[in-house]
């Protein structure tokens, strides 16, 4: 999920719990507001009421004497005031919600009682407010409420939207930069324009970092060139001075094979300095990697070059694949030395009569290869040893210097290319390669 | 053939001038960039053999030089720093091939040969061995007339032995003939033998091999 899109998120989940909080709560905390008003006009109205009385008396709101009852109504009946005479062992001040009959129709009131002592005479004082009227305010506030809420959100969300996406540009370039990043060498070094300090800091950071990287890279490749020239000199003396000691014409046998010997040492020293000038070159990037390679016709290529000594041990090459497997940007001579590395490393390791068996297919995203022997296996606590440098399998009799796999794995690693190997001793060993199309 | 061998290494000029003398090259040997210079200015060359690690030059520079002085000189690359960089633009500019140290002295030799074939245009007479015929330019064997049937492996095999015959060549100097460039670093001694052993099985159904001798602790020899 994109930065832009979980802060948008965020910040919606939390104004949507906040929004519910608050309309959850608004009926009863209206309901309360409402209430506390009601009940202020109802004792300011009680006040305006006394003030009455206490400059008129009672009489002039007891119209009827007989009854001792006045009572007024509005015409929408929201409200009411009525007074009466009363008994009463103790005097009266609440206010109660009560429900009266009004013309055969049943009302809640918010209702005021209030008793009060006029020339000896107890009188009561009602002063009512409909609730029906205060339940309709209501309703209409908190659907404008709501309505206002919801726009709120949405151009809120709207908003972040574009102001996240306008805040986050910069370091969705910076992420574009690192992307299209193949090797330090290649990263865009100009600046990314921001206001933000933040990421002019990543920006600036990332770009001294990779020109630090690019810089020991550089520095490894001429090392490695230093290197080279260095080992490789004295061993191209010693070989060329020995093979003219072989020209001679009066050399005698025995001196001869001596001396063959030595040139075979010699040939093992600069096959060890090769190979590793090999590794540390890929580890460094010295590599192109623009050869778009069809993974079966290379592989194909790799077999033909092994059929002579396939025959010659009596092993069968099977090749199968149910797809054409594609591996882009790579670097075609890297991939056919890491097959011939592995399959070569398979014939050994396999007796006569038997197969090995290399299988292509596609499996969900990924391209695979499996290469099977049906030779004598690696023993489990060998296993995770095997890409290691100077490690050979158990009795193998062969001329390498046992570096031959730590090349294949660092040709993999270079592709982005992940290697699996499991082993059966006894019964064989199936190196798994894949990588993401 | 006139060779000039331009390498910093001195006792390695050597080594080199004296193999390519006994092959009877004319040799002449500098150990500097602006030696070698001036001798390409005063000199014709048929052979320049430019070490890049000059100390004072680029050797690469050189080989522009020899062009712009108008020298027909067929050019092998020899360097040590193994940079796969160098190989490409040594060539580009106009360099006929190129050798990684450490190389073997024949495989130089072939190399100039095979140079001088395609540069100078040189007859190669067909060579005869024990029946048989190799045309090296059309690249055919023939006993009696008939052509056998090899594989681009074995008739370069047989063209190294053929071509260096009477002299025993080790399994790694033919494995890095046939393989050098591509597999250096995959040396299997077994591979040589295999090839070997087809080779001679293949000639077999034609005319007798026992030209094509097994050396001993050392390889294999053409002897005519």
């Amino acid at each position: 999920m994109r930065l832009q899109h979980k802060l948008a998120l965020a910040n919606l989940l939390f104004k949507i719990v906040f929004m519910g909080l608050f309309l959850a709560v608004t009926p009863w905390l209206s309901e309360r507001i409402n209430l506390y008003q009601t009940d202020n006009d109802l004792i300011e109205k009680r006040e305006e009421v006394i003030g009455l009385i206490s400059d008129f008396g009672v009489a002039p709101f007891l119209v009827d004497e007989t009854e001792d009852y006045f009572a007024s109504y509005n015409i929408l009946k929201e409200e009411f005031i009525s007074l009466e005479q009363i008994d009463l062992d103790e005097y009266w001040n609440f206010i109660e919600v009560t429900q009266r009959r009004i013309d055969d129709e049943v009302i809640d009131y918010r209702v005021l009682n209030y008793s009060f002592l006029v020339d000896g005479e107890t009188y009561l004082l009602e002063i009512g407010q409909s609730l029906s009227s205060i339940a309709v305010t209501e309703r209409n506030i908190r659907r404008v409420t709501i309505a206002f809420l919801f726009l709120f959100l949405l151009v809120s969300v709207l908003f972040e939207l574009a102001y996240t996406g306008a805040l986050l540009k910069p370091l969705n370039r910076i992420v574009a930069k690192i992307r299209a990043t193949t090797i330090p060498e290649n990263y865009d070094l100009t600046p990314v324009v921001s206001s933000t300090q933040d990421f002019k800091m990543l920006d600036s950071t990332l770009s001294e970092l990779m020109k630090k990287i690019s810089a020991a890279l550089q520095n490894e490749r001429e090392i490695t060139q230093n290197i080279s020239h260095e080992l490789l000199t004295p061993i191209s003396l010693l070989r060329n001075k020995l093979e003219n000691i072989l020209m001679r014409e009066q050399i005698d046998e025995e001196l001869a094979i001596k001396v063959n010997e030595s040139l075979a040492t010699l040939h093992r020293l600069k096959t060890l300095v090769n190979s590793l000038l090999l590794i540390a070159r890929i580890e460094s990037n010295q590599y192109l990697r623009n050869d778009n390679v069809q993974i079966g016709d290379l592989i194909n290529e790799v077999v033909e070059e092994l059929h002579p000594m396939a025959d010659d041990g009596g092993v069968v090459l099977i090749q199968d694949y149910t797809r054409e497997l594609h591996l882009f940007q790579a670097n075609r001579p890297l991939l056919f030395s890491l097959f011939f590395n592995v399959i070569n490393n398979a014939l050994k390791h396999t007796p006569r009569g038997g197969e090995i068996w290399i299988h292509g297919y596609r499996k969900k995203k990924r391209c695979v290869v499996e290469v099977l022997d049906s030779g004598e296996g690696i023993p489990a606590d060998l296993l995770p040893d095997i890409f290691m440098r100077f490690k050979k399998r158990n009795g193998a009799e062969d001329d390498g210097s046992g570096i031959g796999l730590a090349i294949a794995k660092s040709v993999a690693d270079f592709h982005q290319i992940r290697v699996e190997v499991s082993s059966e001793p006894g019964k064989g060993t199936r190196f798994v390669f894949s990588w993401e199309l | 053939m006139n060779t000039l061998i331009v390498e910093d290494e001195k006792e390695l000029a050597q080594e080199i001038a004296e193999y390519l003398r006994k092959e009877r090259f004319i040799c002449d040997v500098v150990h500097t960039g602006m030696e070698a210079s001036e001798m390409i200015a005063v000199n014709q060359y048929d052979f320049l053999l430019l070490d890049l690690g000059l100390p004072d030059y680029d050797g690469l520079d050189l080989v522009t030089e020899a062009q712009k002085e108008g020298s027909e000189a067929a050019i092998i690359i020899i360097t040590a720093r193994g940079a796969v960089e160098d190989k490409v633009k040594g060539l580009n500019l106009g360099a006929d091939d190129y050798l990684s140290k450490p190389f073997a002295l024949v495989e130089l030799l072939s190399r100039m040969q095979a140079v001088a074939r395609r540069k100078f245009k040189m007859e190669t007479n067909t060579i005869v061995f024990g029946g048989f015929e190799m045309d090296v330019n059309a690249r055919v064997v023939k006993f009696n007339e008939v052509v056998v049937d090899v594989t681009r492996k074995q008739f370069d095999l047989l063209q190294y032995l053929v071509m260096n015959r009477n002299r025993a060549l080790s399994r790694i100097q033919l494995y890095e003939h046939i393989w050098g460039n591509i597999l250096d670093d995959q040396y299997d001694s077994n591979f040589i033998d295999v090839h070997i052993k087809n080779l001679r099985k293949k000639l077999s159904e034609y005319g007798p091999v026992d030209w094509l001798e097994t050396v001993r602790g050392v390889g294999y020899k053409a002897t005519f």
